[in-house]
């Protein structure tokens, strides 16, 4: 039983990162977890004029 | 005066006029500020704060690069010409610096133009007010004919921001007349434009000797000329760069960081302790170990370094708040202008001490191709904010805490730069180029320590996310690959050579014999560092089963750091070299991709990682074989295939070199 509690406790921290990262890529988030390391949806990105 | 429910205003002026530091005091978003000018190359969206929003109208702040004037010159320049050009705000408002009235004014009369109200922010008034230069604000207004608003951004009150504000929505939806028209002017016509701007700056010059009575001369020397005189010097400028870094490190690894993660690191070590106990001794050892050392151990290894980047990116924020940095890149463009690039190229290194991405981003700014993409390969050299706890680690375990160590990292970075740069200008054949760079030097101010604080939380929130997040996954998937065998069973204590982490590294060790790291453990850290460089802290604390690196009972960076350095397997020459190779072969893959999307060509990229891994490789060879050389009086292990795998990727690159020297001489010859 202790068995199943501590793979039930993995599972929801490895779940909880996953849905972290997966919801900031969603965002347009380059580099999770850089300071000012992204592009979220306030900024425009727009680097294409050079 | 029909009033919109919603109306979007831009943000615009001169580059460094306070316009990011007015727009998170408006919108109370936290975006990179900088004492110099080219920090904002976006733009960036935020709703003004319901405290200073009176009104019933909601309002969106753009905040938009800085630009000197509607015809742009740079990409950043492009952006803001193109927003208050096509995506109609509703209102601008245009941030003036009032210690240089003159200059910003040339912007603003071509603002006003554009028939889209007005409103100026006439912006670091406490500093004029210091110098003694009085500004007539009511008759600027009538000049210009758009109001005119006092404002302090870097004040928390009476700082004009709420006049400001309610000052917008009255505006709004009123026709701007401008004081200067120069519709009849043909914008193709070089000539007229020429002229046009002429008389432009004179209708400037015309309202600034209205409007502006100044006590100290420009053209006087001041105490801030004396202090650049010193500070900028071409030869005192590097050994004065050299100690502030000395003391930034010595205060942030050896002194106040170490001592602020005693307390930190006991915290993780309670928790540690707490999970241990309350799981017993009934669950299975495989499961237990994976969520203690694979996890918790994992990631309390990289997150016990916490405490020391927040001190050293408090320290550098207020550097860079003070004007220093701005110093730090006028002493650079001496060599950087001999080698090819441009001393634009200073800010995104600078900016990359933080996190390599935006440092990358900020390339942009510069608008010569080969500069701006050879800024972008070179960039990730510096050492970022990721790679400061390997460098802690290393520092701690085999050099007592020594702060010369990530001194050395980061003159080491800026050598490797300016050699890569030589390199780069000789190979596209562009050795006769010449750039020349002008930057505005911003005015010496007392940094403020709430600025420095907010930047320092939001790096410090940063390194906690990734660490629960990419560094965790990566700890967990590390822990399991050294726990299990390609047939999925755990393998026994002291085999875990026979593990499936094993087995994949040891070929990737094999080449790293001759750097002096050639155990599959380091090689695997190394692996895993380009998710993220932080990552190699992490793996070496599971692979090794080193549950934190700083000690709770001594108040030492490094627990038992001789034990930790025997497990390790390395002479303090071949750590030297294993951190080098860690910092100088390419950065992260979030960066690398940050360098394609800048880059925009694939030979470019791929030249890029190419010299990056070659870089590295040599760079940490030299140090193992002639730092072992100089300390036992042999030679490494692995020396001859080493040496013969450094000779063919330097021979390739002088044959490169030679083929881009034809190329200079046939231009050379083309042209005259």
């Amino acid at each position: 039983m202790s068995d199943i509690i501590v793979i039930l406790v993995i599972l929801a921290i490895v779940s909880a990162s996953i849905t972290k990262i997966v919801i900031e890529k969603k965002k347009g988030t380059k580099c999770i977890g850089c300071p000012a390391g992204g592009t979220s949806k306030n900024t425009c990105g727009c680097n294409t004029h050079k | 005066m029909s009033m919109k429910e919603q109306i979007k205003v831009a943000l615009t002026g001169n580059p460094n006029s306070g316009k990011t530091t007015l727009f998170n005091a408006i919108t109370g978003r936290i975006e990179q500020v900088g004492n110099w000018a080219g920090v904002t190359i976006e733009k960036k969206e935020g709703d003004i704060k319901k405290g200073l929003n009176k009104s019933n109208v909601q309002i969106t702040a753009v905040d938009l690069p800085g630009a000197y004037s509607m015809s742009p010159f740079t990409s950043e320049e492009s952006i803001t010409s193109g927003f208050v050009r096509n995506e109609n705000p509703d209102v601008i408002i245009n941030i003036v610096d009032s210690t240089n009235l003159s200059r910003s004014l040339f912007f603003t009369t071509q603002l006003l133009e554009l028939e889209i109200p007005v409103v100026v922010a006439l912006n670091k008034c406490d500093l004029s007010k210091k110098k003694a230069t009085n500004i007539d604000v009511d008759s600027l207004s009538k000049l210009l004919g758009c109001p005119v608003v006092e404002t302090v951004s870097t004040k928390g009150n009476n700082n004009g921001l709420e006049d400001l504000i309610s000052t917008v929505v009255e505006v709004t939806g009123k026709t701007q007349t401008a004081p200067f028209d120069s519709k009849g002017v043909n914008m193709a016509d070089q000539k007229s434009v020429e002229a046009s701007d002429k008389k432009r700056y004179e209708f400037v010059k015309e309202i600034v000797s209205k409007v502006e009575e100044r006590k100290v001369i420009s053209s006087k020397q001041t105490k801030q000329d004396a202090v650049d005189r010193v500070l900028a010097h071409k030869w005192l400028g590097i050994p004065i760069f050299a100690l502030v870094m000395w003391v930034v490190f010595s205060i942030s690894q050896a002194h106040l960081g170490p001592l602020l993660a005693d307390t930190f690191v006991g915290w993780i070590d309670s928790f540690y302790a707490w999970v241990e106990g309350s799981l017993g001794d009934g669950v299975s050892p495989v499961l237990s170990s994976i969520l203690l050392d694979g996890i918790i151990g994992g990631v309390g290894a990289v997150v016990g370094f916490l405490p020391l980047i927040m001190v050293l990116f408090f320290l550098l924020a207020l550097l860079e708040d003070c004007g220093y940095m701005a110093r730090v890149a006028v002493v650079m463009d001496r060599f950087f202008k001999k080698v090819g690039l441009s001393g634009k190229s200073i800010i995104p290194m600078i900016v990359g001490i933080g996190c390599s991405i935006p440092g990358v981003m900020s390339t942009r700014t510069i608008k010569n191709e080969r500069q701006r993409r050879t800024t972008a390969m070179l960039t990730p050299f510096m050492p970022c904010g990721a790679k400061l706890p390997v460098i802690a680690l290393f520092a701690g375990v085999f050099f007592n805490d020594a702060a010369w160590v990530g001194v050395t990292m980061y003159f080491v970075g800026i050598a490797i730069i300016i050699l890569g740069a030589l390199l780069v200008v000789r190979i596209t054949g562009e050795k006769n180029a010449r750039s020349f760079f002008i930057m505005e030097l911003p005015e010496y101010r007392f940094p403020s320590i709430k600025r420095a604080a907010v930047s320092m939380l939001s790096r410090g929130k940063a390194f906690i996310i990734k660490a629960g997040t990419i560094i965790l996954l990566c700890n967990a998937a590390v822990h399991i690959m050294q726990t299990f065998n390609w047939q999925f069973q755990a393998v026994a204590e002291g085999a875990e050579n026979t593990s499936i982490l094993a087995s994949m590294a040891s070929p990737f060790a094999i080449i790293l014999v001759p750097l002096g790291f050639g155990a599959w453990q380091l090689a695997a850290a190394a692996i895993t560092g380009f998710i993220a460089k932080e990552n190699v802290v992490g793996t070496l604390a599971v692979v090794y089963g080193i549950t934190n690196f700083i000690d709770t009972e001594e108040l030492a960076l490094v627990s038992g750091s001789a034990d930790v350095a025997q497990i390790m397997g390395l002479t303090s020459v071949a750590a030297l070299a294993y951190l080098m190779f860690n910092l100088f072969t390419p950065p992260c893959f979030a960066a690398i991709g940050a360098m394609n999307s800048e880059m925009e060509n694939k030979k470019w990229l791929w030249g890029g990682i190419a010299f990056q891994f070659g870089m590295g490789y040599v760079v940490a060879f030299m140090t193992y074989q002639i730092g072992t050389m100089i300390t036992t009086g042999a030679l490494g292990s692995g020396f001859i295939p080493g040496l013969v795998a450094v000779a063919l990727m330097i021979g390739y690159v002088v044959y490169l070199v030679r083929k881009g020297d034809e190329v200079a001489k046939r231009k050379v010859a083309l042209s005259s």
